[in-house]
């Protein structure tokens, strides 16, 4: 967690592998993913699923053939076998009665929900997930909270989780760290992070709307500024 | 004035880069065609998009450019009663010049503004991002079927206009005109060469269906991904392949007629 602009989804992207760092090195299960080589890395990807903030489906296959894809590309199991496969990841997440719509015919909530269930597909070992929560209506928003927790558990996965609605992410965190000026401010389980006396984490965890991180812009002295230009 | 040396240098220095991403870009995209089944498939439906659907602009175009060759031609040969060579005039032109350029005119503003935008969107939607996530190299899916697809279509597309030009030519000149039908074709047919026309028109086809089609992947994939980075993207795709396009027809025309 941690405010916007403080690099989050950089962070997302340096563990999948798609920015490379400037300094420092990114392991990933035991893998550099700095020094595989390009078919090395996207066949360890296969093993990682993303689930970006826009849902990110493709826009000229249907949710069937959405999920069926990263199946399709990486297995080569007959047809039936994937369609079967399919209809349980679109079940996991309540959609299989909508396998025959295009991602333009889905609400933001449902968008996000089949790429969670593309995600799932083919059983990777980590989801990151991008500001899963952004956007939603308080319904989806609790469809979401839950499946990210039944998920995790059900299929025994990492799951990484970058967001800025707090109180749904402790919900079902087990281990929090906050961001803020380009390092960790706080980390541990929810409970813990509630009962930290810094004020930094104070001020972001109550989403107060001054503190150590000003509510304004650094700028000269007010009252001199009102008072120059005439 | 430093200011002015700093900002030349800077625009050289993106310039040789984006050069260079577009180089290994290119080699990745040639290399990454995947004769499978599946990648055969792909390669097909992208063939269809660029190609079949640009079928019906080249051939509308060559029609109407081949009668306006017919009527031009006869309107100048007839004041040396020569109007009999209008047929190898029509031929020549098409076979060496017209059809391989404004074939790849059309085709940059047809198809390769439809690729620069659509690989575009799909990159501002993060689907190029989430397909590598996916482990699917997006350069071997979506970029190389594409760019397989541009380079095969041109050709064949270039030797339509040709032959649909040349069809327009005689509509225009031998059936409405009266040019003797018998003089139309034997001219034409011992002025064009196969090894010096035909197969020569054929390259610059090649080359500039590699480098439209190039031009029109790559920007789509480097784009910055916001609305104006498209619609400056798909401009940027137009203007340059025409310019390439132009160019380098002269420089190809200079090596192959031109006796350099």
């Amino acid at each position: 967690m941690g405010p916007s602009g403080i690099g989050k989804t950089t962070l997302l992207k340096l563990i999948g592998g798609q920015l490379r760092p400037d300094s420092g090195r990114v392991l990933v299960g035991g893998l550099d993913f700095q020094r595989l080589s390009r078919k090395q890395l996207f066949d360890a990807r296969a093993k990682m699923g993303m689930l970006f903030q826009s849902g990110a489906l493709f826009s000229d296959l249907t949710v069937f053939e959405n999920i069926a894809f990263p199946l399709r590309a990486h297995t080569q199991l007959p047809d039936e076998m994937i369609r079967d496969i399919v209809v349980m990841k679109l079940n996991a997440v309540g959609l299989r009665g909508a396998r025959n719509l295009m991602p333009s015919e889905l609400s933001g909530g449902m968008t996000r929900r089949v790429a969670l269930a593309r995600t799932i597909a083919l059983d990777p070992d980590l989801i990151m997930y991008d500001e899963p929560f952004a956007g939603q209506d308080p319904i989806a928003m609790g469809v979401l909270v839950q499946l990210i927790r039944l998920l995790n558990d059900a299929l025994g996965l990492t799951s990484v989780l970058v967001s800025h609605d707090i109180s749904e992410a402790l919900s079902i965190c087990d281990h929090a760290i906050i961001i803020a000026d380009g390092r960790v401010i706080g980390a541990g389980a929810p409970s813990e992070l509630k009962a930290m006396d810094s004020p930094l984490v104070n001020q972001f965890i109550n989403g107060l709307p001054d503190g150590p991180v000003p509510f304004h812009f650094p700028a000269g002295d007010y009252a001199q500024d009102l008072l120059t230009n005439r | 004035m430093i200011d002015f040396i700093r900002r030349s240098g800077r625009s050289g220095l993106d310039f040789c880069a984006a050069v260079g991403r577009a180089s290994i870009f290119l080699l990745r995209a040639i290399v990454g065609l995947s004769l499978s089944g599946k990648g055969l498939k792909l390669l097909a439906r992208q063939i269809y998009r660029v190609g079949v659907l640009s079928l019906i602009i080249i051939i509308v175009s060559g029609l109407f450019i081949g009668m306006v060759l017919g009527l031009q031609g006869y309107s100048i040969l007839v004041d040396y009663g020569s109007e009999q060579a209008v047929g190898q005039m029509v031929a020549l032109t098409l076979v060496r010049e017209l059809g391989p350029v404004v074939t790849a005119l059309l085709f940059a503003g047809r198809a390769g503004s439809a690729l620069t935008a659509e690989i575009g969107l799909m990159k501002a939607t993060e689907q190029l991002s989430s397909m590598e996530m996916m482990g699917v190299d997006p350069l071997k899916r979506v970029i190389a079927p594409r760019f397989w697809a541009g380079f095969i279509s041109m050709p064949i597309l270039a030797a339509i206009f040709s032959m649909v030009g040349i069809f327009g030519g005689m509509l225009i000149s031998v059936d409405w005109l009266g040019v003797y039908d018998g003089a139309f074709w034997s001219n034409m047919q011992k002025a064009v060469e196969f090894n010096n026309d035909v197969i020569n028109g054929m390259i610059k086809a090649v080359v500039f269906g590699w480098v439209c089609t190039w031009i029109a992947v790559f920007q789509g994939y480097d784009l910055v991904p916001t609305s104006e980075g498209i619609s400056a993207a798909t401009t940027k795709t137009v203007v340059y392949s025409s310019l390439s396009v132009l160019g380098l027809d002269f420089l190809l025309t200079a090596v192959m007629f031109g006796g350099i």
